[in-house]
């Protein structure tokens, strides 16, 4: 495979943690424009323990998504009461403060010579743990879609175990979980961490594709990003945040032929998708049908 | 303190023209029960098309007001009829996102109109300061200020005074009661938006023509300006997004002036945080819980 085509699946993978990080809450019924924070958080939290404490990739990796997840449970207490846009808003402003503290956190040591570490709005620069390691960008991209598979199974799994089940009646009626005798405050602040923890790793597998962050990068278009493609992928299946993500790199890569006009084209087409499919292309129901089908012709097969 | 009151003047002015995007979404909200992300954006489209003909053809202000707003509401009646007529009631998430997708549709639209990352504005007055004692009063910020006045009394007549602000009214209490009474919900949301628009793109011209240069970003900052003072006050509230977008003037303007310009945003963000978790409804919003509306929504 080429650079070129390593880079665009590696971005893929790494973006479809956030996509599945928004999609789990998504399912609880809460659209967070804010998932970016807690990719930020573990970006540079992970960048940190590799670059300047020289921890292994998988130490900083569990570090910062384990960062990420508690930030993610202490914003899931905090906006307990909230609900619907309010919730949306209190997400962004968080994620937005999250970015702006980054600009103005200064925090360097001397290695050879040469100060390592952020340096606020300059960014980070020299996150050479892939490369000092000898890890070549295939196997990079391999190991980020390794860990996404994994991310998937467990989610699958999870959408078909009771906590799965809980997660979707809190999104389906609150009210109503909370009368069956569920703990919905536990459950949210639950659903919250692990989602948390999910974009989590994204963010630390960024820092080291990338080797420079600079806050920036963070910004509310990234987590809006990230929201969006569950929602135009369907929320049936944890599949569908990774067919939202296929469409629009995947996409917007493959149309490069018509380059400085596919913004225009692709946010046309997504438009008229959803007239047609206004729960994403992948709903509850088509998941459904397919699950059918499939059944029927393994029937007839047999 | 005279530094203190020179920033709370300053704060005021440009509030004030927060609060006209707040309105902005304060009304669709109010109206269609959904969120139009792509506001900024469909008001930056009217203002490039402005400074195109500002640029190009070293239009009359004038000219240039006039063709900011006639583009932002062309640009608004677009985003209405795509993304909240077209989709059916009930998918508010699609309209949302919809919208969203017409926000990259735009402002891709605007960059190809103008490729630079800057462009001059057309600077309303030249006037000089106007001095109070120890305080200074922009010229522009004045006008910015007068104008906001007018267009928020004129808002709120068309509101309360007419028949299709009785309507408007009426669709946000309760559509489907709205709709029994004979209303054209359609051609409300309709009219409504392209009212809003129209606000949008006032507010959009002041506030370049008080920076005197427009950048790509403009549609992104706009959005969640207006967003952030609308919730600050409370959805669906006009005197909420008006004291919403006043606070937030004059939270900007203080800790620019005391904190530093790293810290302007910052503040203001950690304040919607506070506001948000302390009084979930914002400052002006319904006392009422979530819990206790979800229980009435049955009865």
């Amino acid at each position: 495979m080429d650079d070129y085509v390593v880079s665009v699946l590696s971005n893929m993978g790494m973006i479809s943690f956030l996509a599945l990080s928004a999609y789990l809450l998504l399912l609880t019924g809460e659209i967070s424009f804010g998932q970016q924070a807690y990719f930020a958080i573990s970006a540079y939290l992970s960048a940190m323990a590799t670059a300047m404490w020289g921890w292994p990739l998988w130490a900083g990796l569990l570090l910062g998504a384990a960062a990420a997840a508690f930030a993610a449970s202490v914003i899931g207490v905090l906006t307990l009461r909230l609900r619907g846009l309010y919730f949306s808003i209190a997400t962004l402003a968080f994620a937005e403060m999250v970015r702006l503290l980054f600009v103005i956190f200064h925090y360097q040591i001397e290695i050879d010579g040469e100060p390592v570490g952020p340096d606020g709005a300059e960014g980070f620069r020299d996150i050479r743990w892939v490369f000092e390691n000898n890890i070549s960008a295939f196997e990079y991209m391999v190991i980020i879609f390794l860990v996404l598979f994994i991310v998937l199974v467990l989610l699958f799994r999870l959408w078909r175990s009771r906590l799965g089940s809980i997660f979707r009646m809190l999104g389906e009626d609150t009210l109503l979980a909370e009368m069956q005798g569920l703990n919905v405050i536990r459950f949210k602040v639950l659903a919250s961490g692990i989602a948390g923890f999910i974009a989590g790793i994204g963010g630390a597998f960024y820092a080291h594709f990338a080797t420079y962050l600079e806050p920036q990068i963070f910004n509310v278009m990234l987590g809006v990003h990230g929201l969006v493609y569950g929602l135009i992928g369907g929320l049936g299946t944890a599949l569908g945040p990774l067919i939202g993500v296929a469409l629009d790199i995947g996409f917007l890569e493959a149309i490069r032929a018509i380059h400085g006009y596919r913004m225009i084209v692709f946010g046309g087409l997504v438009a008229v998708l959803l007239i047609f499919m206004p729960r994403g292309i992948l709903d509850e129901e088509r998941v459904h049908w397919i699950r059918m089908t499939w059944r029927r012709w393994r029937n007839v097969a047999r | 303190m005279t530094d203190f009151i020179q920033n709370c003047i300053d704060g005021v002015m440009i509030g004030s023209s927060y609060a006209l995007l707040a309105i902005g979404f304060t009304i669709v909200f109010g109206v269609l029960r959904r969120l139009n992300l792509a506001y900024g954006p469909s008001i930056m489209l009217g203002a490039f098309v402005g400074t195109l003909l500002y640029v190009q053809f070293q239009a009359q202000i004038l000219a240039v007001a006039l063709v900011t707003v006639i583009g932002a509401v062309l640009a608004g009646m677009y985003v209405e009829r795509l993304c909240f007529w077209a989709i059916r009631r009930g998918a508010a998430l699609a309209s949302m996102v919809s919208s969203f997708a017409i926000w990259m549709q735009l402002e891709e639209i605007a960059v190809i109109i103008l490729p630079e990352r800057t462009y001059p504005f057309p600077a309303l007055t030249d006037l000089a300061p106007l001095e109070i004692g120890p305080y200074f009063l922009r010229s522009e910020h004045l006008t910015m200020f007068v104008v906001a006045v007018v267009l928020v009394i004129v808002v709120h007549a068309v509101l309360y005074r007419t028949r299709f602000g009785l309507a408007v009214r009426a669709v946000s209490e309760n559509p489907d009661a709205a709709r029994f009474m004979g209303i054209n919900i359609d051609a409300v949301m309709f009219w409504a938006f392209a009212m809003v628009s129209a606000i949008g793109g006032i507010a959009g011209f002041l506030i370049l023509a008080t920076d005197q240069q427009v950048t790509p970003y403009f549609g992104l900052w706009a959005t969640f300006k207006g967003l952030i003072a609308m919730m600050l006050g409370g959805m669906g509230s006009l005197p909420g997004a008006i004291l919403g977008g006043l606070i937030l003037g004059i939270v900007e303007t203080q800790s620019l002036w005391y904190l530093g310009n790293d810290y302007k945003d910052l503040s203001a963000y950690f304040l919607l945080f506070l506001i948000l978790i302390i009084r979930p409804g914002g400052i002006f919003g319904h006392a009422m819980s979530e819990r206790e509306r979800e229980a009435l929504r049955r009865v």
